[in-house]
């Protein structure tokens, strides 16, 4: 995944859109000061200078589903691991709580989902919209105890590949479809006719904690 | 050789009201667990900025303990230094219920215990990259390790005592430094980030399981009215100082690698944040200096009240050490991107203290003692009284 | 021999007995592999993901649609899809066919579901029955049938009419949809009020008169986004608080990296809003000052011969006029020390503003609503003139207005004509508002003090004033005094409070409508608004209710809402036939009229001069009519006055600053856990109101970071945790508003503070926008 920071607006709709579209707990006010609160993505706010030569970046997060993910390396229960197309995904019937992922990911991207959802009436309450789509489908909402991350929205990759449509265009997680300023480009790395590679070659890019080595994919591109 | 062993009566009012108030707070624990168990972690203050808390604390404090102890029951019957015999069977027993109380440790705290099934599923489905399923092994291993071990002490098979003892050395070496290894590997987190980490739990372990192992001794021996050979717990005094001074050297090492860049940040924080006062006070101060300071003392070193004050210390400063290194560890706020990141993505963790977890940790604790206390009535574990010297059939002999 | 015979078949023998033992290993070995591996194999199935628990009980009937319609959580009413499963609505996006926004929505559509499924809504018409009124009262509210409740608001408002003071009727609107509030506006005309308040008076009509003193056109501006160059914002909140947010949102994306030139924003603004961490520069300015800055600006631009020689000689009038008084008053050494901004800054950016075609300047309310607003507006949006970015692509654009299916004029009988004919209560249009369309924040002295006449009901559609207006405490004196109070709304919002009775209306995702965004692209686009899901419990639409009251009614106001579709459906229908067939509509959600027209000089201009007007000749005429006095020429210019502050700069050393942050749902309601989780991130916190301080003034205050502090203005006293920040002028104190609620809500009931209820009550003289920028503050700990 690629965001650009510079098209970016800082407006959190794609935390947002990711929270209706995989059904995320939302929190109370006690459950974000004690930490307990889930953000499959999350947007920081790093700050720097001193009035008036102040600058703020606003910095969406992601799960980084790096290549070398440090997660990968230290779960016991194999629940999470990468698959074959570079998406690290999260099975929660596998996962036994142990937290030692999110003790290892660098970008604080896992939370642990420690209560269950105080009012399960509204948001997903369904099927995926092709049942032949199951593996680890994450919904209605997963129980307390496990660790959730984002997915990559892995359920509309897995429907769409079924159906043929193209990655990165026709097929886009809900948090690249839903920015408004479509400052997040999804696609294959690999695919050099790929917007995400076209943009990778043309601009400037870095990787969030580079010198930890994760080789993560998610790219950013500064203003 | 020749000393012969033998259970406690265990009729005293002193047993049954400590049996009663183990139980009930073995109980207590438990209800506490199904209330986490039920409605979930928030009910222990659990939090995905400090992921791990109390009960993953003891639980790396109980491995610690358990090996040492393992290692310490070595001495006599691998290295064959008959002054130890007597407390010998004592150790092997410690062992095998610390090593059950942190499994239960490790169940307690997983999400999803009735998922600790997977953590056995070697090479099928565990991921055997990850210190955790390897320590898995490890820790199964060592349990029936400890068993065989135990028996094989009983049934007094002496060739395949030794064996075993070799066995028990190198795997309870090996099951410390791999819990030390679940931290050491992971690069994220600086404070843990460290080679040495293996190294530094094990001298930990060896140090606290001795220290353990001889409050245990003294007390046992003082509540089951058998004499105990003063000479034993100096000795073994002699060695915790040494080990003491390994320990802190280790430790020394670590920290001072990490004051340069790029581990600088996170170690200062450590050492002068919100969290210094574990480290210096508890780890430092009550794990290193004072224990040093009293054994090497000249009187007070050598009296018994000295050394128990000093293993007291250490006890609880190991404890305090393996707790500075899993909070403020995971507590330091993740640098994402340079500079001030603001809100709560960019502070660093507090731990709250909540009465459930509480509770449902001194379960633990009393599940072990309730087990010690069945042990003692039920199996052959404490030398009988020796003879009065009067007797005149010399030290080391066995008695009736 | 017979040895070796023997050795032989003991050799066999061994031979044989290694065989065994061989065959016996093998076997052992086999047999355990093969246990291996059945084990694993075992393992592995229970492992599969047909086994799951949770996927076992998912087996019900699954019927899935989307439906077109809009949102309605700010003024921008974004065209969206809802994904509605089994009749529960599960997920909304964009509707890719509208281009205000090219199918894009901002976050808070997606709480739209948030909205609907409110748990704490209501489900009954309820009735009070406590006879005390105010804050934290409980009103021992009692559902009664919609039958009971219509009945006695249709007595009521007929006994009005009987009585021949239909004029002593209130109309409260809110953020509704165009077609309800077509319908509300029908019925305050069939019946005869002319009392009908809108929040526009609280929102930015300093924007539209300075809009109108320049062009006649009393409307927001429209901006062609997609073409400009260099966008100079005053005080404008693009990214956060803007009309139509979402297209500001697709368009900055759009600018930035989708055109060969990247288009350079520079932010005006004592505070570092989001849009200024996204934007190239922040310009910090002395609060109030932006007008003078403006006119600095032009200094420059003019001095330097960097104007739109064409354009200015062609299109404009007053030019000279206007020319004399930048020169002589605003050159940039002076403005400088009125601003707080370097000269040597202010001439860059009127270079590259002027030298960077085609530019924009923006306004936003922190820049335009203070007491002098309407010319600070003015001012800025000549800017726009200077450089020729008037009706250009990149420039200032005119919406058009879609032209829905007339209806034919209501009926209007004696008491009708008596009751139009009374002034309304907010003295819109005197000489103390003389451009006002309507002046919200007057209402409550007027109701208090009876001024022009008193009032005997009011009824409030989606309104909460005594929140979003300054001074609050007066609404609720106000709305204690009203003798009979109904309000229309979903939930109990602050103001619903002081009613007598409440209607529980429906909210956007449960009703027939149509809307247009108020600016939009330029050209008309008209979005539909049908029900994704059945209404919650028995609440009803605004228009039912109003066509049921209006069929009560009988008379000229029965007459008025006769034939124009007799319900929701059938009105939305009625009107937009003539723009797209029906079917059409309720598949696509959105009508589109052609592409936009440029320079249309010859017809857009609404003046008396038909041109462009740096001396508004709209502004003279009007002042003559209601002032009666004779103003100067410069009366009519762009100009700028030092600010008048509520509050003395001793006792009260900083500004108010209160911001509105994106995650504010403006329907009169924050109790949305997904809005409130991530409320401010700037500052990276949801859940709370933070006063929002310069570090350096704050350790001279002596305070810690996250202290909690008093902020007291002359008038009133907030108390919140104090934030030490770099983004915050050093003589200003910038406060989030969106928090305070206390009528319901338990994720909003008790959370934070409003920063509205410090602020002084002031207003901007020619369009009475209630000035929200102007009241000074201390701080100090608590």
């Amino acid at each position: 995944m690629v965001i650009d920071l510079d098209k970016c607006v800082g407006c959190q709709a794609c935390s947002t859109a990711c929270k209706n579209e995989n059904n995320v707990p939302y929190g109370s006010p006690d459950d974000q000061r004690m930490r307990r609160d889930i953000f499959w993505n999350k947007v920081i706010a790093v700050t720097n200078g001193k009035y008036p030569r102040v600058n703020t970046e606003l910095i969406s997060m992601p799960c980084m589903h790096c290549d070398h993910a440090p997660c990968v390396t230290v779960c016991p229960a194999k629940a999470t691991y990468r698959r074959e197309d570079g998406i690290v995904v999260q099975d929660f019937r596998r996962c036994i709580g142990c937290k030692y992922c999110i003790v290892a990911c660098p970008y604080g991207a896992r939370s642990f989902n420690s209560k269950e959802q105080e009012e399960k009436e509204y948001h997903r309450p369904d099927l995926p919209p092709d049942r032949s789509v199951w593996g680890q489908w994450p919904f209605p909402t997963r129980t307390h105890g496990v660790v959730e991350k984002c997915t990559f929205c892995f359920h509309r990759i897995d429907q769409g590949i079924k159906e043929g449509k193209k990655i990165g265009t026709e097929v886009v997680p809900a948090c690249v479809e839903d920015c408004p300023a479509e400052a997040r480009i999804f696609g294959d790395l690999d695919d050099t006719h790929s917007k995400v590679s076209h943009l990778l070659s043309s601009r400037a890019w870095i990787r969030l904690r580079e010198e930890l080595d994760t080789k993560c994919k998610v790219y950013y591109l500064l203003r | 050789m020749g000393l012969a062993y033998s259970k406690i009566d265990g009729k005293s009012k002193e047993f049954y009201i400590l049996l009663i108030l183990f139980s009930i707070f073995t109980l207590i624990g438990f209800i506490c667990f199904m209330v986490s168990y039920i409605s979930g972690h928030h009910v222990l203050g659990s939090s995905s900025i400090i992921p791990w808390g109390m009960p993953i604390t003891i639980t790396i404090y109980l491995i610690g303990l358990s090996a040492g102890s393992l290692i310490l029951s070595a001495l006599t019957y691998v290295f064959g230094k008959e002054e130890y015999r007597p407390i010998a069977r004592l150790a092997v027993y410690l062992a095998i219920i610390l090593i059950l109380g942190a499994m239960i440790g490790i169940a307690l705290d997983l999400g999803r215990p009735e998922k600790t099934w997977r953590l056995f599923m070697f090479f099928v489905l565990n991921n055997m990259r990850s210190m955790f399923a390897v320590n898995g092994i490890l820790y199964g291993g060592y349990f029936l390790i400890g068993m065989v071990y135990l028996v094989t002490i009983f049934a007094e098979k002496y060739k395949f005592i030794t064996l075993m003892g070799k066995i028990a050395i190198f795997w309870a070496a090996l099951v410390h430094m791999g819990t030390g290894a679940i931290f050491g590997f992971i690069a994220t987190r600086p404070i843990f980030f460290s080679p040495i980490k293996p190294f530094e739990f094990l001298a930990a372990a060896m140090v606290s399981g001795l220290a353990l192992l001889m409050i245990t001794v003294v007390a046992t021996f003082k509540f089951t009215k058998r004499n105990l050979n003063q000479e034993l717990i100096f000795s073994l005094s002699r060695y915790l100082r040494v080990l003491i001074i390994v320990l802190a050297v280790m430790v020394l090492v670590d920290k001072l690698t990490h004051l340069y860049s790029p581990h600088r940040d996170p170690t200062l924080w450590l050492l002068t944040g919100p969290y210094s006062w574990i480290f210096w006070i508890l780890q430092v101060g009550f794990a290193y200096i004072l224990p040093v300071l009293i054994l090497f003392h000249p009187r007070f070193g050598k009296t018994l009240k000295g050394v128990m004050v000093a293993a007291f210390l250490v006890v609880i400063g190991i404890f305090g050490e393996r707790f500075s290194l899993v909070i403020p560890g995971t507590a330091y706020p993740l640098p994402f991107y340079p500079g001030k990141i603001e809100g709560i993505w960019g502070m660093a963790g507090s731990f709250p203290i909540t009465p459930v977890e509480s509770f449902m940790s001194l379960g633990i604790f009393t599940l072990m003692g309730l087990l010690f206390l069945v042990g003692l009535k039920n199996l052959e574990l404490l030398p009988v009284t020796p003879p009065s010297p009067q007797r005149g059939e010399g030290k080391g002999e066995g008695g009736t | 021999m017979k040895n070796k015979v023997r050795s032989g078949s003991k050799e066999k023998e061994q031979n044989g007995f290694k065989l065994k033992m061989d065959r016996r290993k093998f076997l052992k070995w086999s047999a355990f592999t093969g246990a291996a591996v059945g084990a694993s194999k075992i393992i592995g199935q229970l492992d599969t993901p047909a086994a799951s628990p949770l996927q076992k009980n998912i087996q019900k009937t699954f019927e899935e649609k989307w439906i077109a319609t809009s949102c309605l959580n700010c003024p921008a009413r974004c065209a969206t899809r809802v994904r509605v499963v089994n009749g529960k609505a599960v997920k909304i996006t964009g509707n890719p066919l509208s281009q205000v926004s090219e199918g894009k929505i901002c976050p808070r559509a997606h709480i739209g579901l948030q909205v609907l499924y409110d748990s704490e809504r209501i489900n009954t018409p309820l009735k009070r029955t406590s006879n005390k009124k105010g804050k934290g009262v409980d009103p021992k509210w009692i559902p009664i049938s919609w039958d009971q409740a219509l009945n006695e608001v249709t007595n009521r408002l007929r006994k009005l009419r009987e009585n021949g003071e239909p004029h002593k009727l209130l109309l409260f609107n809110g953020l509704n949809t165009v077609s309800s509030e077509e319908l509300i506006f029908r019925f305050a005309d069939a019946f005869g009020t002319p009392n009908l308040i809108s929040g526009d008076g609280l929102d930015s009509e300093t924007e539209k008169s300075g809009n109108w003193m320049a062009d006649g056109h009393y409307a927001h501006t429209a901006y062609d986004l997609d073409h400009t160059n260099y966008i100079l914002a005053f005080g404008a909140d693009m990214l956060e608080s803007s009309k139509p947010l979402s297209r500001f949102l697709r368009k900055w994306g759009k600018f930035r990296r989708e055109k060969p030139n990247r288009t350079k924003v520079v932010v005006i603004n004592p505070r570092y809003s989001v849009t200024a961490a996204k934007a190239d520069e922040w310009i910090p300015i002395n609060p109030g000052t932006d007008g003078a800055l403006a006119m600095a600006i032009a200094h420059v631009i003019i001095s330097e011969e960097l104007y739109d020689k064409t354009f200015v000689k062609g299109w404009t009038v007053g030019f000279d006029s206007y020319k004399n008084l930048v020169l002589s008053q605003y050159a940039p050494k002076e403005v400088s020390k009125i601003t707080g901004i370097e000269p040597e800054a202010i001439q860059r950016i009127a270079r590259e503003f002027a030298q960077t075609q085609p530019a924009l300047a923006l306004r936003g309310k922190e820049s335009i609503n203070w007491p002098e607003g309407s010319f600070t507006s003015y001012a800025i949006f000549c800017l726009n003139a200077l450089v020729g970015s008037i009706d250009v692509p990149g420039g200032v654009i005119y919406q058009e207005s879609p032209q829905y299916n007339e209806m034919p004029r209501w009926v209007e009988d004696e008491t009708t004509k008596k009751g139009k004919a009374k002034p309304s209560l907010d003295f819109r249009g005197t000489d103390k508002f003389p451009a006002a369309k309507v002046v919200t924040n007057q209402i409550p002295e007027s109701l208090l003090e009876n001024a022009p006449y008193p009032i005997e009901m009011a009824i409030g559609f989606n309104t909460n004033f005594n929140m979003s207006s300054p001074g609050p405490d007066r609404w609720d004196q106000a709305l204690t005094k009203l003798p009979y109070y109904v309000h229309l709304s979903p939930f109990i919002s602050e103001m619903a409070l002081y009613a007598d009775l409440v209607l529980p209306s429906t909210t956007f995702l449960e009703e027939w409508g149509y809307d247009h965004s108020p600016p939009g692209s330029g050209f008309a686009e008209v979005k539909i608004k049908q029900p994704a899901v059945s209404p919650h419990g028995s609440a009803r639409p605004i228009i039912d209710i109003l066509f049921h009251i209006a069929r009560g009614l009988k008379g000229g106001v029965a007459q008025s809402f006769a034939n124009i579709g007799d319900h929701a459906e059938g009105f939305v229908k009625i009107r937009t036939e003539k723009l797209i067939p029906w079917k059409d509509f309720l598949r696509k959600g959105v009508w589109m009229e052609k592409d936009y027209e440029y320079r249309k000089y010859d017809r857009i201009f609404h003046t008396p001069s038909k041109k462009f007007e740096f001396s508004s000749g709209n502004l003279k005429v009007l002042l003559a009519k209601t002032k009666k006095g004779k103003g100067e020429g410069s009366d009519y210019l762009p100009h700028y006055r030092e600010p008048k502050f509520l509050g003395d700069k001793e006792k009260f050393p900083f500004v108010l600053l209160p911001y509105q942050p994106l995650m504010t749902i403006e329907n009169g309601s924050q109790n949305y856990p997904w809005a409130q989780e991530i409320f401010l991130p700037m500052d990276g916190v949801g859940w709370e109101t933070l006063v929002e301080i310069n570090s350096e003034t704050a350790k001279k205050l002596r305070l810690k970071d996250g202290q909690v502090v008093w902020v007291e203005s002359p008038f009133q006293k907030i108390r919140a945790k104090v934030k030490f920040s770099e983004g915050v002028h050093p003589g200003v104190v910038a406060i989030p508003s969106g928090q305070g609620h206390t009528s319901y809500g338990k994720w909003q009931k008790g959370i934070g503070v409003n920063p509205h209820d410090i602020i002084g009550v002031d207003y901007d003289t020619i369009s009475g926008q209630a000035a929200f920028f102007n009241t000074r503050v201390k701080v100090y700990k608590a």
